[in-house]
């Protein structure tokens, strides 16, 4: 196999728009030849000494004109973030310099990165496994900073040693459990059911944490969607134009305004929570209002936790009823909203026994504090994990834990009581899948670790 | 017999693959000519006295239930039937019989004889008769020429061998036979290329020189059973026992001492070899900490005086020998017959087979066994088998008979040898073969009979007998499905006597079956099944229990080796201009049109293709496919 040439690549990593600082990485074999054309350090020290920031200008080499003042940082191949010679060019963040400059490597011999090369160069060159490309990839789509905080988590590798130190203590046993069956007759230990039936029984203990933690992150990397659901006109826009500070949704006193749902995605406290807006439930006007509606229990079954928005200047309607039903049929957190507490009350407050209830007004702006203070006890009770523990994984890779997890089920379930060549399938498939949470699709090669370990004579 | 100079098929060498090879060929009809070296030598066994054990046993009952002589011939002349693995689970468990090595050669030799279409001749190959590209013969040492059709090589061990023992080295085969020459040279000159295996076989020692008093007596199975399925219930009364005994710090001693004398050390010979038969020397380089090696010390036949020594392999000089084996229990006073000797021999470069065993490089050209990179006996006749059967098939211009790896051992084998990249010799075992659940030894003759039949080798009475077996298996699995037990109180009494948990909802005899512990018999006295209608032979039950406590995992494979059959069938290389192909990377589009793969499956499993590209090549395919399907509807 002839290995594709490798060329220097350069691209704008901050995202766009105005930003004070911008900067441009470049990466690849040419990296500091092409810097030496382009860049005038300002110091006496010379350049590219490993791991150091220069200050100087980069210039435009046939007229000597400066066309930024920046900084330069050199990462020398290999202990870079590529694996290859890697410069950061900081610049000032106006879009026409930052054009200019990065303009000016491409002529010189850089060749502008498609999206995500750097993160695939850093895959290929080993210095990253699936589950950091993930996390890189959320990095740079972060929207929020406590989202970023989580990829970071993710970067220092911790998640994918932890898959396969488990990966390989599975296989440990399995490698044992093939040499008996294959070479019956070589003097191989016999396995230790009630051992290694404790040894997955552990694994698997310590993998559901780490599923668990999958799920938060996933939670969190989509911001914890909390869905409004209320009859119409209870005030449902209102509340979440009230909690986002700005008029997002249009309010009307038409009952039937919303249609359609809609996201936005806010902080409470550290976590990002996503505001869906719901069509009001009631008995459908029309075709669009059925669909909205119908997008409404969607939405519902989806979130993570629901808030019930009623209006409590009026008697409790059949409408509301509804909604009271789906609130406590739904398993999931809820808190029962008693909008426009700045009229006269005349609602049962009966009704909500049992729910975290509270009172605000959307209109005149009063007791966001303590919704705020709600959302964030439904979080904590909500057993989602920690920031320093929470994982993000990419589609398949939760389909892979998912697999994992179950063959391992299995195992635990059958050890003792099925042949030990099933069990050898379960453990095999264990394996195989935490190699794909890790984005390795070797093949599990049991025999050559047999051979290594054992001495197979007969 | 017949004294022709043109024959259909020949065949070259006697070993295991050749005598296969050449009993297909011959009872497919074709007119058939069988040379060898040496007739007196015909299906030697040149190491262990052994045929079976866990993945070589399937092979030799897949042989029999397409037709083969192996399992007949070693039911036959065995001296042991032992089963193997019998409490970790039906996948992996197997016969393993000792043979008795005269009479295994014998029978063969007479099978040969007796079998019309084959002419069986003593001779030298020293060359291969190519015109453009094409085989067309073979010539003699003697000088006489025969042409063929198809030409089945297999010299196993002996092409331009080398006998290796110490610092003394000479050309010469197994057994102080004489070495093939010649023949490399021709092959090479045809464009074959070739490379150089080594294997090692232990001393051979006097029966009444050896102690078994300080050894554990490893005795047969008297109910274990033939390979063959008519010898399935066959009951070994008189058997002859193995004995273990064990090195210990005497003997690690004893090669240390003598390793200086080691081909290893001296580097006197090629490093590949097997790795599951390594040298006691190597084994004592290898695990340095390990002082007890176990020493089977098995019988050659009935009569023979000779005990082969499994574990002690070497190819030290005789001292060294005498010393290492004096120093194990029991074989302090040992006299050695045969000192054991490492030999270094010819075999095929990778890359040059097809899972038809036909050659990528010569047309017509089959080889089968040891030259194409294997080592054991049941290997080189599961090979021969399926070369035989396709020089035939190919000769009628027939479809060949690509055996698939979801099927069979035997497709497993031949599939993985013609991608078989690594520098040791291939030696099959359940580990390779992904869908063991499914090739159990006790399925051997539903997966392949009619294989056999539609081929030729398996007749019609034979079939019909093997049909109407399955078929009341298969039936009782049905009628088990069928019947169901209610939660009355009677019945969980029943149950609770058979301390195999409680019965909430009704439940189906198979459900039945599949708790732990619970036995076919156990059902039917659940279900108050007279004993007239059950199943009582113990093969037919085992065959039932087995099926039906391995369903929930057998159908979990099932899904993966539709996945793989579908990509078997879509052969390489592969003609269609869809200009959606062009999404494929140029080497993945490269190595599909050509033949360096028999099929999809292959480039699947040898990671040539992505996940990407994969999915693209499939959606290309099944649209084919449909396309073809429509167009013949519409016809
Ligand atoms: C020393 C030794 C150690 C071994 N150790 C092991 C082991 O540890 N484990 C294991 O599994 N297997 C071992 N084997 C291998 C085992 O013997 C073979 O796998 C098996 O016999 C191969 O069968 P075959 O039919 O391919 O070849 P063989 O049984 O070798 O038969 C080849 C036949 O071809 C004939 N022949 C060759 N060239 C010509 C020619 N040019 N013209 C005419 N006739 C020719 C020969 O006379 C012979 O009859 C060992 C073999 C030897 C010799
Ligand atoms: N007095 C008072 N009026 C409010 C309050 N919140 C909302 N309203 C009024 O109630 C009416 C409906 O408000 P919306 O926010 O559109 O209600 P909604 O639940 O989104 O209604 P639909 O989209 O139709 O389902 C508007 O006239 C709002 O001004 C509040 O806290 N106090
Ligand atoms: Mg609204």
């Amino acid at each position: 196999m002839s290995k594709p040439k490798i060329d220097t690549i350069a691209a704008v990593s901050t995202p766009a728009g105005r930003s004070a600082i911008s900067l441009i990485r470049v990466s690849g074999p040419d990296t500091f030849k092409i810097l030496k054309k382009l860049f005038i350090t300002g110091g006496k020290k010379a350049f590219p000494l490993p791991y150091s920031v220069y200050f100087g200008s980069v210039i435009e080499p046939d007229t000597g004109l400066v066309a930024d003042k920046c900084l330069v940082t050199t990462f020398p191949a290999p202990r870079s973030y590529t694996g290859e010679d890697l410069a950061e060019v900081s610049t000032h963040g106006n879009p026409l310099v930052v054009s200019r400059v990065l303009q000016l490597l491409l002529k010189h011999g850089a060749r502008a990165a498609e999206a995500g090369e750097f993160t695939r160069r850093a895959f290929l060159n080993g210095k990253m496994d699936l589950l950091e490309v993930e996390a890189v990839s959320q990095l740079l789509s972060a929207n929020t900073s406590s989202q970023a905080r989580l990829a970071l988590n993710q970067l220092d590798g911790l998640p994918s040693q932890f898959v396969a130190r488990i990966r390989d203590r599975i296989m440990h046993h399995l490698v044992q459990l093939e040499a008996s069956l294959n070479f019956p007759e070589d003097a191989i230990e016999a396995i230790d059911e009630h051992l290694l039936a404790r040894e997955i029984k552990k694994i698997l203990a310590e993998l559901e944490i780490f599923a668990r933690n999958a799920r938060s992150g996933a939670l969190v990397a989509d911001g914890l969607k909390i869905a409004l659901l209320g009859r119409p006109n209870s005030g449902k826009s209102s509340l979440m134009n009230y909690m986002l500070g700005r008029d997002r949704a249009i309010v009307t006193e038409i009952a039937g305004t919303t249609r359609d749902t809609l996201e936005e995605t806010l902080m409470v406290g550290e976590y990002p929570v996503k505001i869906i807006d719901t069509a009001g439930m009631r008995q459908p006007g029309d075709r669009i209002e059925a669909i909205g509606i119908e997008r409404t229990s969607k939405a519902a079954d989806e979130a993570f936790a629901l808030i019930g928005v009623f209006d409590g200047s009026q008697p409790v309607k059949a409408e509301d009823e509804i909604v009271l039903n789906r609130l406590r049929q739904s398993g999931k957190p809820v808190i029962a909203v008693l909008n426009k507490s700045d009229l006269p009350q005349q609602i049962n407050p009966e009704i909500f026994a049992g729910l975290r209830q509270l009172s605000v007004s959307a209109l005149k702006g009063q007791g966001l504090p303590e919704l705020q203070k709600a959302i964030s006890q439904i979080i904590a009770e909500s057993g989602l994990s920690g920031y320093e523990e929470m994982i993000l994984l990419g589609a398949q890779q939760s389909v892979a834990l998912d697999k994992a997890l179950t063959a391992l089920e299995r195992a635990d379930r059958g050890i003792g009581n099925i042949y030990q060549d099933m069990l050898a399938i379960d453990l095999e498939e264990a394996v195989r899948e935490l190699g794909r949470v890790n984005g390795e699709t070797v093949d599990v090669n049991t025999l050559d670790l047999i051979f290594e370990r054992f001495c197979i004579g007969k | 017999m017949s004294q022709k100079k043109e024959y259909a098929v020949i065949v070259i060498g006697a070993g295991h693959a050749g005598c296969e090879a050449a009993l297909a060929a011959a009872r497919l009809g074709a007119e058939t000519l069988l040379i060898t070296m040496n007739i007196s030598t015909v299906a030697l066994m040149p190491c262990n006295p052994s045929i079976g054990g866990p993945g070589k046993g399937h092979l030799v009952r897949e042989i029999g239930a397409l037709g083969g002589e192996m399992p007949r011939c070693i039911d036959e002349t065995c001296v042991q039937m032992k089963w193997l693995n019998t409490s970790k689970g039906p996948a992996v468990r197997s016969r393993r019989a000792q043979a008795d090595k005269y009479l295994y050669r014998q029978r063969m030799l007479q099978t040969l004889f007796a079998t019309p279409n084959l002419t069986l001749r003593q001779g030298h190959v020293t060359g291969l008769l190519v015109e453009s590209g094409r085989v067309k013969g073979v010539r003699l040492e003697t000088g006489l020429v025969f042409g063929c059709e198809k030409l089945i090589l297999t010299s196993g061990t002996y092409l331009n061998s080398r006998i290796i023992l110490g610092r003394a080295t000479w050309p010469g085969g197994p057994q102080n036979q004489s070495p093939a020459v010649g023949l490399s040279d021709s092959l090479t000159a045809a464009g074959v290329k070739l490379r150089r295996l080594q294997t090692a076989t232990p001393p051979r020692i006097l029966k009444s020189s050896v102690d078994l008093n300080l050894m554990t007596e490893l005795p047969g199975d008297v109910d274990a059973g033939g390979f063959l399925w008519e010898n399935r219930l066959r009951r070994y009364e008189k058997q002859i026992s193995c004995y273990l005994t064990f090195t210990d710090e005497r003997s690690v001693e004893a090669v240390r001492r003598n390793l200086s004398e080691s081909p290893l050390v001296l580097e006197n010979i090629t490093d590949d070899g097997p790795k599951h038969c390594p040298s006691i020397d190597r084994k004592i380089i290898k695990f340095p900490d390990m002082v007890k090696h176990q020493v089977f010390v098995e019988p050659e036949g009935w009569e023979s005086q000779e005990l082969y020594l499994q574990g002690l392999t070497t190819g030290m000089p005789p001292a060294a020998q005498q010393d290492i084996v004096g120093s194990v229990a029991g074989l302090e006073n040992a006299v050695i017959l045969r000192y054991g000797y490492a030999i270094e021999y010819d075999a095929l470069a990778p890359g040059q087979i097809r899972k038809t065993m036909e050659s990528r490089v010569i047309e017509g050209l089959y080889t089968a066994g040891q030259l194409n990179g294997t080592s054991g006996y049941e290997e080189a006749a599961g090979q021969g088998l399926i070369a035989g059967i396709n020089a035939v098939l190919a000769l009628r211009k027939q479809a060949p008979y690509w055996p698939s790896r979801t099927r069979s051992y035997l497709g497993v084998l031949v599939d993985d040898l013609s991608t078989w990249e690594k520098p040791e010799p291939y030696r099959i075992t359940p580990g390779h073969a992904e869908f063991r659940l499914t090739l159990r030894d006790d399925s051997a003759e539903r997966r392949l009979a009619a294989d056999g039949f539609r081929i030729g080798l398996v007749d019609q009475k034979r079939f019909s007998t093997i049909f109407e077996w399955s078929a009341r298996i298969e039936g009782e699995i049905t009628r088990l499905s069928a019947l169901s037990l209610l939660p009355s109180g009677e019945a969980r009494e029943r149950l609770a006597r058979l301390a195999t948990g409680d019965l909430k909802k009704p439940a189906s005899g198979a459900e039945l079956l599949q708790r732990p512990g619970v036995t076919y018999n156990n059902v039917m006295d659940l279900l108050q099944q007279p004993e007239n209608s059950r199943l009582t032979a113990v093969d037919e039950v085992y065959a039932l229990e087995t099926e039906i406590k391995y369903r929930g995992y057998a159908d979990r494979e099932a899904e993966k080796i539709v996945q793989t059959s579908f990509l078997e069938k879509v052969r390489l290389p592969l003609e269609t201009s869809d200009h959606r192909l062009h999404a494929l990377s140029d080497q993945a589009r490269q190595i599909l049109g050509s033949s360096r793969f028999d099929d999809l499956s292959q480039m699947v499993r040898k990671h040539c293709l992505t996940r990407s590209e994969i999915a693209i090549l499939l959606s290309v395919l099944s649209e084919d496919g449909d396309r073809q399907e429509r167009h013949e509807e519409t016809r």
